[in-house]
């Protein structure tokens, strides 16, 4: 019974320690592994791995994700003896058979040996022993029962690091320890012992430390980032430092995943007024003939045709790199992204992106294109000579800047050619609204001539304007 | 007769041996998530690329429990009509007009229509019950008396709302028919779910299965997949030859040979009675476990490359599995 609850412990452990590996695991999946440990025990470790990752990994990336984690997790959490090593100690044997000391055949051998951490009067004595001793088979118990008894696994956040090492020290039998120190040290007799002492105290409180370090980047990562997420998803994207851009990246990828979920379901669309003959025939020969039910032809809806225009000068750079991410992880929903990239004159960057894994491409596009003296009368210009001929009903075209011409020719009148040619016209404006037609924006004048015009500059708006962009396409087929 | 539950497995390493009883080559990992998904009863995704045994893996189950196999091919378009029971349209007509009389004689004495249905409601809905009922597979499945094995293969193929009327049967094994209430399975059959990826296959989906993903094989494993299914080839070809594919999927192809292309080739330089590879036989026959053009001409370009190389390996094999020989 004790057995089959240690089971259980660790493997919620486990689920959490999976958690803090961005894996999200339902609670079906739970029950199913829980049951699957029972069925193939836990005496050998390959086993035990495929058999959690059948049922908790649902796909081939969760599955790489999870090996990880599985084995960042039951790995033999040891306590490092210095000097005195002591090769193979009985329980140290079994290391390679049982993975983690935590796991429920280990426990029921540790209670033989005084109940770990549970009576502090003989467990502080053995600790002061254990430590010069160097016995790590025993001490590594005694430190993830104690790990245990503190609640290890509810650490979230690295200030409490502190509070964690001290307790575990603690209920490893700290106070004892300590107690024995200050006896010596008045006895001044044995000042060999004191140091032997005061040598295996310090000792004791690093490894631990770094076995807290260590159980804080297992569990202590999913509270944390999700906070961080979030704020990532809200903050401008021009603030948003260079060493978050991974984690930016792994989000856009995750919100276009949610929006191709989203969409793929509303690619067939009925065309009212055109029967489907053939299946309504079919259905209704139940009823004689007698048209019950009827079915209609439907369509595949087409999928937008984007043509990208990114400012890439210094002040919406950030955003352009993130809208272009965000085009490409949607690549199952667009069917075909042009993208151009422009300072003072417009360049075409689809083969790079084609070429490149987005991420690389994006700089490599920074890097050529980018510079400053935004010129957008120039760029409507180039528009005009090279791509109005393949803009058409069909396409939507994206615009993404701040309009800041530097007070240069604007040349609103192509803008009004695009608007009549395009499906639809969209611009993002990293600006407030309230900043348009200020200073050297020409926003005001080019707003008329765009289906939608709109501030955008945070991911949730960059996720807001893509939802609509591909929920109204499928509307209007 | 034997049921699908009096066939047990005690553990693993049994799945593994039974498999390989039927010339199914598989590794452990394969036979945890088979063992898991029969002792826990719950259905596998089975994903991978394509050719690399996940349809046979179904088959295999099928003949080691001695149960039948019931397939269910998907399809965009796919529907309940067409996988679950349709109702005999023909036959309801058919029994109408020959029981005409009969009804009538029945409804001699009824005064009135209220009456008349009155009377015909006592005999219950007749011409939908499970005579007019024309069964599909996953119909046919939960209505096996020993159970079976269910394959519903390339179920990515199959449009959204297909695979969420399935979620009914893949968690629960029953169905709702209508007419009928709620059909429940007999005996659960053990359900294999295949995937070639063409989509991404929904949460809901996925939470009720378990996962397994089949990979292109490892040299050993496909060596002696080659033993089972190519009986007469020599094991110096066999050798060579799976170095050579195994070389062959490292270099960018549009579409990697797979295990059966693996066999398909080996039968292949089995008839031409090749004792070894060489440049020629190779270039000669590389279009039987290549399919793209412009795959065969870059296998081409390589060739020589490839071939050192899968002899070397070849030879690596051959000293550590006489090695391995000596130990055992």
């Amino acid at each position: 019974m004790q057995q089959a609850q240690g089971m259980q412990s660790t493997l919620e452990d486990f689920f959490k320690a999976l958690r803090g590996s961005d894996l999200e695991v339902s609670l079906n999946a739970q029950v199913d592994a829980a049951r699957a440990a029972q069925l193939i025990g836990w005496r050998e470790r390959d086993l035990l791995k495929s058999a959690l990752g059948a049922t908790l990994a649902k796909t081939q990336p969760d599955r790489a994700v999870f090996d990880q984690a599985f084995d960042r997790f039951f790995r033999f959490d040891s306590f490092g003896v210095k000097g005195r090593a002591r090769p193979s100690s009985p329980a140290g044997a079994s290391q390679e058979l049982q993975p983690d000391p935590e796991s429920p055949p280990q426990q029921g051998s540790g209670q033989g040996q005084g109940g770990p951490g549970g009576c502090q009067g003989s467990g502080g004595q053995g600790l002061s022993q254990l430590l010069l001793a160097g016995d790590s088979a025993t001490l590594s118990r005694r430190m993830q029962q104690a790990a245990r008894e503190v609640g290890l696994t509810d650490i979230w956040f690295f200030t409490q690091k502190g509070y964690y090492t001290q307790k575990i020290q603690q209920a490893m039998g700290l106070e004892l320890l300590d107690r024995e120190i200050t006896e010596a040290r008045r006895q001044t007799l044995a000042p060999q012992r004191l140091a032997e002492l005061e040598r295996v105290r310090k000792h004791l409180f690093n490894e631990v430390r770094n076995f807290v370090e260590r159980k804080l980047s297992m569990y202590g990562t999913a509270p944390t980032r999700e906070l961080h997420d979030d704020f990532l998803q809200t903050q401008k994207l021009s603030n948003i430092d260079r060493r978050d851009f991974a984690r930016m990246h792994e989000i856009v990828r995750k919100i276009a995943r949610r929006l191709a979920e989203r969409h793929a379901r509303r690619k067939r669309r009925e065309q009212r007024g055109q029967l489907d003959f053939r299946r309504t025939m079919r259905a209704n020969a139940a009823f004689g003939g007698v048209m019950f039910e009827t079915f209609w032809r439907s369509t595949k809806v087409e999928r937008p045709r984007v043509v990208a225009i990114c400012d890439v000068s210094g002040s919406v750079r950030q955003y352009a790199r993130f809208l272009l991410l965000f085009l490409y992880s949607l690549d199952e929903l667009v069917s075909d992204v042009q993208s151009f990239a422009f300072t003072n004159h417009l360049v075409d960057v689809s083969a790079t992106f084609e070429s490149l894994p987005v991420e690389q491409a994006v700089d490599k596009v920074m890097q050529a294109v980018g510079g400053s003296g935004t010129d957008y009368g120039q760029v409507l210009e180039d528009i005009d000579e090279q791509l109005m001929h393949r803009i058409d009903r069909r396409t939507t075209v994206l615009i993404l800047g701040d309009a800041r011409n530097n007070r240069g020719e604007a040349h609103a009148e192509i803008m009004k050619t695009l608007y009549g040619r395009a499906r639809r016209v969209i611009w993002l404006n990293p600006e407030p609204v309230s900043f348009w037609g200020l200073g050297d924006s020409e926003m005001k004048r080019y707003a008329p001539y765009c289906h939608i015009a709109r501030e955008c500059n945070s991911l949730r708006h960059l996720e807001r304007t893509l939802d609509e962009l591909l929920r109204t396409n499928s509307a209007s087929a | 007769m034997k049921s699908l539950h009096d066939s047990h497995f005690d553990s693993v390493d049994v799945v593994l041996s039974r498999l390989s009883d039927v010339d199914y080559i598989a590794d452990r990992q394969l036979a945890t998530a088979i063992y898991l998904a029969f002792n826990l009863e719950k259905p596998v995704l089975v994903e991978g690329p394509a050719g690399v045994g996940k349809t046979e893996l179904a088959k295999s189950m099928a003949s080691i429990l001695e149960v039948p196999l019931i397939r269910l091919q998907c399809y965009e378009g796919l529907d309940e009509s067409k996988a679950l029971y349709e109702w005999k349209y023909g036959k309801q007509l058919l029994y109408t007009q020959l029981l005409k009389d009969k009804l009538a004689e029945m409804m001699q004495g009824a005064v009135g229509l209220a009456a008349s249905i009155e009377k015909l409601h006592a005999h219950d809905d007749l011409f939908f019950s499970e005579h007019f009922l024309q069964p599909r597979p996953l119909y046919q499945a939960l209505h096996q008396e020993r159970g079976c094995v269910l394959l519903i293969d390339e179920i990515d193929k199959s449009d959204p709302e297909f695979e969420a009327f399935l979620l009914e049967v893949l968690s629960d094994f029953q169905v709702s028919v209508p007419e009928l209430g709620t059909i429940a399975a007999k005996v659960k059959p053990l359900v294999f779910l295949t995937s070639n990826n063409t989509r991404e296959m929904s949460d809901a989906l996925k939470r009720r299965c378990l996962h397994l993903h089949i990979p292109f094989p490892e040299a050993a494993i496909e060596r002696r997949i080659l033993e089972r299914r190519v009986p007469g080839l020599s094991e110096t070809l066999n050798r060579e030859l799976v170095a050579f594919v195994q070389a062959v999927r490292q270099i960018d192809l549009k579409k990697q040979p797979s295990v059966s292309e693996t066999i398909d080739w080996a039968k292949t330089l089995l008839l031409l009675n090749a004792e070894h590879l060489n440049l020629d036989l190779v270039r000669d026959t590389l279009y039987v476990f290549l399919k793209f053009e412009q795959d065969i001409a870059s296998a081409r370009e390589q060739l020589p490359a490839l071939l050192t190389q899968a002899r070397k390996d070849a030879e690596m094999a051959h000293a550590t599995g006489s090695r391995h020989a000596k130990h055992a």
